[in-house]
């Protein structure tokens, strides 16, 4: 089903977006205070970039390679911005919210797949 | 042009952004609102519902009233009714230069329709490519201003510093506008940046046979049609021979071209429709998939009998369909059709703060008078960037509040159109720099506020009683409460802006890092 | 703001907007005469090529030092080109 697939592009393209944004100090000190620990900074990149890209596969999986990328881009952008309003508007939330994004992610995978 | 290749490219996004701006921003605007275009159009013609109607019959309405209208056309084209369209369109010409005549025919009477006269989202899809101007003008034009928006784009690009450290960087409380300003553009353009190329360049591939014959001129010595049919876009056709005569009945045809495919038709054209061989071509939707190719299938008019089927399109013809789909996004369903919407908002976002970052850059410091130049540029801006969605609201109210009998009303929701637009834009230049942007956002919210209003109040309808336009009513309310909130906005700037200015003991530096 | 440097300016617009176009149509001219593949094959790929060939003008003609440099880049594209297009037709002409 479409819909759900977009949903779950959405989830994982903003867990990944997320990911990166905290590995930024200037991000990582409005949302959380302070500069980014120096260990963290290359996990998260490797796992932000991870997820955006396990996103596209998802789509050309399910939706396969007419389809798939046009909607991870739409996708991509969607995911993007909502990290962008959360950053300028309510930066704290961004960190719980990301990690929201990832169960409700795998928790839609299944679904999708079975759909 | 300064030195070194970052500088030249910023010089280059700056001001090839500020000539094309203005196109551009109409044209992101009424791109983004065709997305809708067939919601657009059943909310404008409130009167029609949804009927069940049989192709063929409808092909027989159409022909008969086709032939009363110009039996010796050079061609006729009949749009089936659809659920979001539900008349029969018909379009006759009696030269491809022009003019095209069409109607709309009550799916069971076969009598002009009822409904209110107006272009529908029709008229938003084709400002979109010919700004309401001469069609091939206005297309050049759209051309020239996509091929400066991709110079843009690709400059823009490189003078773009830090696209990953500012990915996510749009700092509200700026310590200077022109920060503010710039931060904005980046997030728009570079979050957005996969549709912008996207778009703009499918565009240019959608228009190609207009913008760039010169493959066709050389390998068909110009014969588009010949190309078409080889590239397995076109069926080939019978000639006409240049005698009257008279065409088979169109209900078989139908029937045949629907056992044919499997489904019936969306569309039939027919050519020479007086000649003794005209040409009947069945036209159906595009199959599942992204790809802008409609199967055709060519009937000999006089006898009835297929004449020929559109070919298999080979890689580069479908790479290029391709294009034109993703452009149209036909394909798309609710969800990827409202992302692809935002998209589409965030590219006029993009142009629209481009343009105001220009003045914002080049305002004069401190006593300095703003140059005429500067002044036009600030007046141009706010006619457009406000004037424009304020034009469309104007559009949606014509359409309610003009009498239905009026002659030439689809004109005067047109003329409406651009008054509205006419009068922002010489409001605008009228009041004081520091009110004209807060007055005029406040003016265009109201605008699409009033739009469900004023429809409840002249068709019954509204959003408790029937949710027919439930989607639609809910757009407007929200554009309205949008345009309000950045009115608000733009008045605490200008009002915080004039604060500082007036602060004793402070230097415009410090007053700037304040 | 002299007069010199104004009229740079108009040369690069000019070259690049109505040079870009030149080397962009006699390329898709020649393309779709030239690639190895069936007739309609060929003008579809040169026209889906021509933009992004035009717009590689421009940017050169913006991005080089001078203006003699610019008229030089779309010459020198343009003549082989062009002088590409002349030959194939001939050919093809007396073949």
């Amino acid at each position: 089903m479409t819909p759900l697939v977009v949903l779950l592009n959405l989830s994982l393209c903003f867990a990944g977006f997320g990911a990166l944004a905290l590995s930024l100090d200037r991000h990582h000190r409005d949302a959380l205070g302070g500069r980014v620990p120096a260990g963290r900074i290359v996990p998260q990149r490797l796992g932000g970039w991870a997820l955006i890209l396990l996103s596209l596969a998802a789509a050309v999986a399910l939706e396969g390679w007419n389809f798939g990328p046009v909607q991870w881009i739409g996708a991509l952008t969607g995911a993007a911005l909502l990290v962008v309003a959360l950053l300028s508007y309510r930066p704290s939330w961004l960190r719980p919210a990301a990690l929201a994004a990832l169960p409700l992610g795998g928790l839609l995978a299944p679904v999708v797949w079975m759909s | 042009m300064r030195q070194g290749f970052r500088q030249s490219m910023a010089w280059l996004h700056a001001w090839s952004g500020l000539v094309v701006g203005w196109i551009l921003f109409a044209v992101f605007v009424t791109g983004t609102a065709s997305y809708y275009r067939a919601e657009i159009s059943r909310w404008m013609r409130p009167e029609l519902r949804t009927v069940q109607a049989d192709p063929s019959q409808s092909a027989e309405r159409a022909v008969a009233f086709l032939k009363a209208r110009m039996p010796d056309a050079a061609g006729w084209y009949i749009e089936f009714p659809k659920p979001e369209k539900p008349v029969i369109g018909v379009h006759w010409w009696k030269s491809l230069a022009g003019p095209f005549h069409q109607a709309l025919l009550d799916p069971e009477t076969g009598a002009p329709t009822a409904a209110r006269d107006t272009k529908g989202g029709d008229f938003l899809y084709r400002f979109h490519f010919e700004l309401s101007m001469p069609p091939t003008l206005g297309r050049y034009l759209v051309g020239a201003c996509a091929l400066v928006l991709l110079v843009a784009l690709v400059s823009g690009i490189v003078t773009h510093r830090r696209i990953f450290a500012d990915f996510f960087t749009f700092r509200r409380h700026a310590r200077s506008a022109q920060r503010g300003w710039l931060d904005a553009h980046n997030v728009a353009g570079v979050l957005a940046l996969p549709f912008h190329l996207m778009i703009t360049y499918t565009g240019l591939v959608t228009l190609a046979p207009l913008y760039m014959p010169w493959g066709v001129q050389t390998a068909y010595k110009g014969d588009e049609i010949r190309f078409f049919t080889e590239a397995g876009m076109m069926p080939e056709m019978p000639v006409p021979v240049g005698r009257p005569g008279s065409l088979a009945p169109i209900a078989p045809i139908v029937a045949a071209a629907t056992a044919r495919i499997g489904e019936a038709p969306e569309g039939m054209a027919i050519y020479s429709p007086g000649d003794a061989r005209p040409t009947v071509v069945a036209i159906f939707e595009e199959p599942h998939g992204l790809a802008h190719l409609h199967p055709q299938i060519a009937f000999d008019g006089a006898t009835g009998a297929i004449h020929g089927e559109a070919g298999t399109a080979r890689a580069a013809t479908v790479t290029s369909a391709v294009m034109v789909g993703i452009h149209e996004a036909h394909f798309a369903g609710p969800v990827l059709r409202a992302l692809f919407f935002l998209c589409g908002v965030m590219g006029a976002a993009t142009v629209a703060t481009g343009l105001v970052l220009w003045t914002v850059a080049r305002a004069p410091k401190g006593a300095q008078a703003a140059g005429v130049g500067l002044a036009l540029v600030q007046v141009l801006n706010l006619g457009t960037i406000v004037g424009m969605p304020a034009a469309i609201a104007g559009y949606f109210l014509a359409n309610r509040l003009l009498p239905i009998g009026l002659a030439d009303r689809a004109a005067w929701e047109i003329g409406s159109f651009f008054g509205v637009w006419g009068l922002v834009a010489v409001l605008g230049a009228l009041r004081p720099a520091s009110r004209r942007w807060p007055e005029a956002l406040r003016l265009a919210g109201a605008l699409y506020l009033a739009v469900p209003v004023v429809s409840a109040l002249t068709t019954g309808e509204h959003l408790l009683r029937d949710t027919r336009f439930l989607g639609f009513d809910l757009a407007m309310l929200a554009l309205g409460a949008g345009l309000i909130v950045a009115a608000h906005k733009a008045g605490r700037r200008h009002a915080s802006a004039r604060d500082s200015r007036r602060s004793p003991g402070m230097t415009g530096e410090e007053a700037l890092r304040a | 703001m002299d007069l010199r440097y104004r009229a740079a300016v108009l040369g690069r617009v000019l070259l690049a907007a109505l040079g870009g176009y030149a080397v962009a149509a006699l390329a898709t001219g020649l393309l779709a005469l030239v690639l190895p593949m069936p007739r309609s094959e060929a003008v579809a790929t040169a026209t889906l090529l021509s933009f992004a060939v035009m717009i590689a003008v421009v940017v050169g003609v913006f991005a080089v030092r001078s203006l003699g440099r610019a008229a030089l880049l779309v010459g020198g594209l343009a003549l082989p080109l062009g002088a590409g297009l002349w030959l194939v037709q001939t050919l093809a002409g007396t073949a």
